[in-house]
């Protein structure tokens, strides 16, 4: 039974690594703005090319 | 392919409807050269993909004074608010942007390195409507930056914010409520686990692992006691130091209680304690506190009178122009307002003529025409050539400062006892008297059981359904008709809205349509091609109402030659061979008519015959009388208007002993507080800063605002024109969600009154206390929010605007 207290810490620790991930979420700002990167996401992100005809023509 | 809405062309960038000959290009259509001229820069740097996310994204390009504003930012003062940090010729700055609006405005302002390659790196931050440039500053002014961010239409602003966003700053949930509820939630689930084989009975072998359990709990319950409840310990102390009763003080209570007691079980190996309950009760408690500020925190209402100047303006010493600060000038300065421009301060026209539009102050977009010597008030915005005023007031004792601070005066509002006050208040009393007889009680019994069933009582009796209910119901409130386009300040607004029993409308502006006119011919109605000959005439003339009628009447004719324009008289000229005048009575030949108040005549004459002339008046809203006509149903309803007399629509719509006409915003002002000294709870729908005073004195300010970006006096609601239709509804929807909250408070006392049964008989367990904790808050928050969906749906408000 006493390999449970083993199991107790390392799930503990895991928590306690989760717990820290999301305090460092929180502090780089990461819950202010939930619409930004959502959007971010969406445009391609192609190399600035004219896609007006007159300058690509000679 | 042209953007057809039944009959009305709108622009492919905007989104406005477009006037008779608008612009084409590439088979799409644009309301004027502003969106044009964007979609063309777009374009060219291959950013179209802009117009493919939302539909007409853009913000129409307006040009308020912006050359003038620009040279704002080669000062270094302004420079010093906004730039982050600069070395080696990189430059970081954050502006406030108050435009942006939906995905299209985010990439955009993210691409903004495809326009110029001097930006390196744009990050928007969309809550707070900020957007962080990085650029190469050796190729870029800061002021070329800015020019760019107008060209497309996306001028920053200067309101007070600067710099980027470190901490706690501005609307929104403030970051340390995040760890607050992280640590909460983290220790909830944790302390659960570990209360499992407790609750599950693991016999007398497993009492080693028992034990360490109970003090695992006790270590992971620290954090909620010392950290995460912080909030409510601080709120409890200080209401303690005024000697006010507040909400937080029985919560505290309960939470000292939970903790102290568990502490004690677990020390003494009475049993488990209740650290899960401490948990999820802080748990379910911050989680209202997040809806409340995620829900409250989105708008910010308090804009500064320099939102809405120009801080900047064009002093004239001889024959040299040079930009002044606003608040530096003197009286006998010499000051030069070109078109589309504010005027800053109270000032005597010097040179050129003035046609100055008041909407700002007074709501009324009809500009009035001013001549050399006439004062003009400030706020009013030259639409025209350039005008030369002489300085008549510094300005701070401008009349508009005046205005602007009678409104900020008064943020201490005649105070209303909140619902959720008087009800703590006999809560904690009756807690604490509950608590004092249980123990007196069982002290002459059962010594031994004193310290159980006190703590057991003030843990029970901890209000946390209670603490819910009202976030919640308001919080869904404020959401739903914030979508459709009503913004409230915070739940105290609902609850004054619903306790409101009388409204007072504004008329110019709030009833009638700020931008809109409706134009009538009097006479008998000449052919299309005489009203073409007009339109065409109008083009010509730099006079509003010429503007007008140009963008009323239809149709296409030649060109106007040899026009004249004759200050205060009209504008006659030559189309298609005939001679058309318009203009006054006088100048056409006609005879003068009589006009009701806030309309204007405009004659016309072809060949030397007058024939008629056209009315141009303000338009009622749409669905203005179904607005009044319900909310009269709801409360009593009265009219205020500047104008001396009211058209026949809106007057109709009203009784006559509730107009009342020829109001200088002062006399708003007092017809509330009379109403109020009756013992009337009012609520103010206005517009213009000639309301504010008004807006103030009610116990209801709702502001009609007629664009997002328009400029409106702080007040209580703002109310978007979409959703003017909706008004009486939210009215009804407020004062449901009152009775809502009144349903909620009951079930949560019924919780309350179960656990305290339990409690004095001495059979709280911590099981029960388990189940009962997050029961009862589940089922408020479940209730209230079922409740006040369904409310909406019936009135129609649940779905977006």
């Amino acid at each position: 039974m006493s390999v449970i207290f083993l199991l107790i810490a390392a799930s503990t620790i895991v928590a306690v690594v989760f717990l820290a991930a999301f305090t460092w979420a929180v502090r780089s700002g990461q819950y202010e703005d939930d619409r930004s990167p959502a959007v971010r996401m969406l445009g391609d992100d192609r190399p600035a090319v004219p896609t007006n005809p007159s300058n690509n023509t000679k | 392919m042209p953007q057809q809405v039944g009959e009305v062309v709108r622009c492919y960038h905007c989104g406005d409807a477009c006037g008779g000959d608008h612009l084409k290009a590439e088979d799409h259509d644009f309301c004027c050269q502003g969106c044009h001229a964007v979609y063309g820069l777009l374009q060219e740097s291959g950013l179209c993909d802009y117009y493919a996310l939302s539909e007409r994204p853009g913000a129409k390009v307006e040009q308020d004074g912006h050359a003038m504003r620009a040279e704002l930012f080669d000062l270094p003062e302004v420079r010093d608010r906004l730039v982050e940090y600069s070395e080696d010729g990189i430059t970081r700055v954050t502006f406030h942007i108050p435009q942006m609006h939906c995905s299209s405005c985010i990439w955009l302002l993210e691409h903004l390195q495809r326009i110029d390659a001097a930006v390196l790196r744009s990050r928007v931050r969309f809550t707070s409507k900020e957007l962080t440039v990085t650029f190469r500053e050796e190729r870029m002014s800061l002021r070329a930056l800015v020019e760019l961010l107008r060209r497309l239409g996306y001028g920053p602003s200067l309101d007070g914010r600067g710099k980027a966003s470190t901490g706690d700053r501005g609307p929104g949930v403030p970051r340390i409520l995040y760890l607050r509820l992280g640590i909460a939630a983290f220790a909830f689930g944790n302390i659960m686990l570990f209360s499992f084989p407790e609750y599950l009975g693991a016999d007398a072998s497993d009492d080693q692992l028992k034990r360490g359990f109970q003090f695992l709990s006790l270590v992971f319950a620290l954090p909620v006691v010392f950290f995460s409840s912080t909030d409510y310990f601080r709120s409890a102390w200080a209401g303690l130091r005024t000697r006010q009763v507040n909400i937080d003080q029985p919560i505290a209570l309960g939470i000292i209680a939970l903790f102290a007691r568990s502490v004690w079980d677990v020390a003494t190996g009475i049993g488990p304690g209740y650290f899960d309950s401490l948990a999820g009760l802080l748990f379910f408690l911050l989680v209202g506190r997040w809806y409340q500020a995620y829900t409250y925190g989105a708008l910010s209402f308090d804009r500064g009178l320099n939102d809405f100047l120009p801080l900047v303006v064009l002093r004239r010493t001889g024959d040299a122009e040079e930009p002044v600060a606003v608040g530096d000038l003197r009286p006998g300065d010499r000051i030069v307002v070109r078109d589309q421009e504010l005027v800053p301060v109270d000032a005597v026209l010097v040179a050129g003529e003035g046609h100055i539009d008041n909407s700002f102050i007074t709501g009324e977009p009809l500009p009035v025409r001013r001549a050399a010597g006439e004062v003009v008030k400030a706020g009013g915005r030259q639409r025209g050539a350039a005008i030369e005023l002489q300085v008549l007031r510094a300005f701070a004792d401008s009349h508009l400062k005046r205005l602007w601070e009678e409104h900020a005066a008064g943020t201490d509002r005649p105070g209303m006892p909140r619902l959720i006050d008087a009800v703590a208040r006999r809560f904690t009393v009756a807690v604490v008297l509950l608590a004092v007889g249980a123990g007196l009680y069982w002290w002459g019994r059962d010594t031994a059981q004193v310290w159980p069933v006190v703590t057991a009582v003030l843990i029970v009796a901890c209000p946390c359904a209670l603490a819910l209910s009202m976030p919640f119901t308001y919080g869904h409130t404020i959401r739903l008709l914030g979508r459709r386009g009503l913004f409230l300040r915070d739940a105290e607004v609902v609850e004054r809205i619903a306790s409101v029993d009388t409204t007072v409308f504004d008329k110019t502006g709030t009833l009638t349509e700020r931008g809109a006119h409706a134009v009538r011919f009097v006479g008998p109605a000449p052919d299309p091609v005489t009203l073409a000959r007009v339109r065409s005439l109008a083009h010509n003339s730099l006079h509003p109402l010429s503007a007008v009628l140009f963008h009323h009447l239809r149709g296409h004719a030649g060109h106007a030659t040899e026009v004249a324009e004759e200050v205060g008289a009209g504008v006659r000229g030559e189309v298609d061979g005939h001679r058309v005048r318009i203009g006054s009575a006088s100048f056409t030949g006609g005879e003068e008519r009589p006009r009701s108040n806030g309309s204007a005549h405009v004659h016309v004459s072809v060949d030397g015959a007058h024939l008629g002339h056209f009315e141009i008046s303000k338009r009622a809203r749409t669905g203005m009388a179904t607005v009044v006509g319900a909310t009269a149903c709801l409360t009593d309803t009265y009219l205020l208007t500047g104008d001396l007399s009211v058209d026949k629509d809106v007057a109709d719509v009203f009784a006559p002993h509730q107009v009342r006409t020829g109001c200088s915003p002062v006399d708003k002002a007092v017809f509330v507080r009379g109403l109020q000294a009756k013992g009337r709870r009012v609520l103010m729908v206005g517009d213009g800063l000639n309301d504010a005073g008004a807006l103030r004195q009610s116990d209801v300010g709702i502001t009609v605002s007629e664009t997002s970006a328009a400029l409106t006096p702080a007040s209580d609601a703002i109310l978007d024109v979409r959703a003017f239709g909706d008004l009486p509804a939210a009215l009804r929807l407020a004062r449901s969600a009152r009775r809502i909250v009144r349903a909620s408070l009951l079930l949560s006392l019924g919780y309350n009154i179960t656990g305290v049964a339990f409690a004095v008989s001495g059979q709280l367990t911590p099981l029960i206390a388990a189940i009962l904790m997050p029961l009862s808050s589940v089922t408020v928050v479940g209730f209230v929010s079922l409740a006040v969906w369904l409310r909406a749906r019936r009135l129609g408000l649940s779905t977006r605007n």
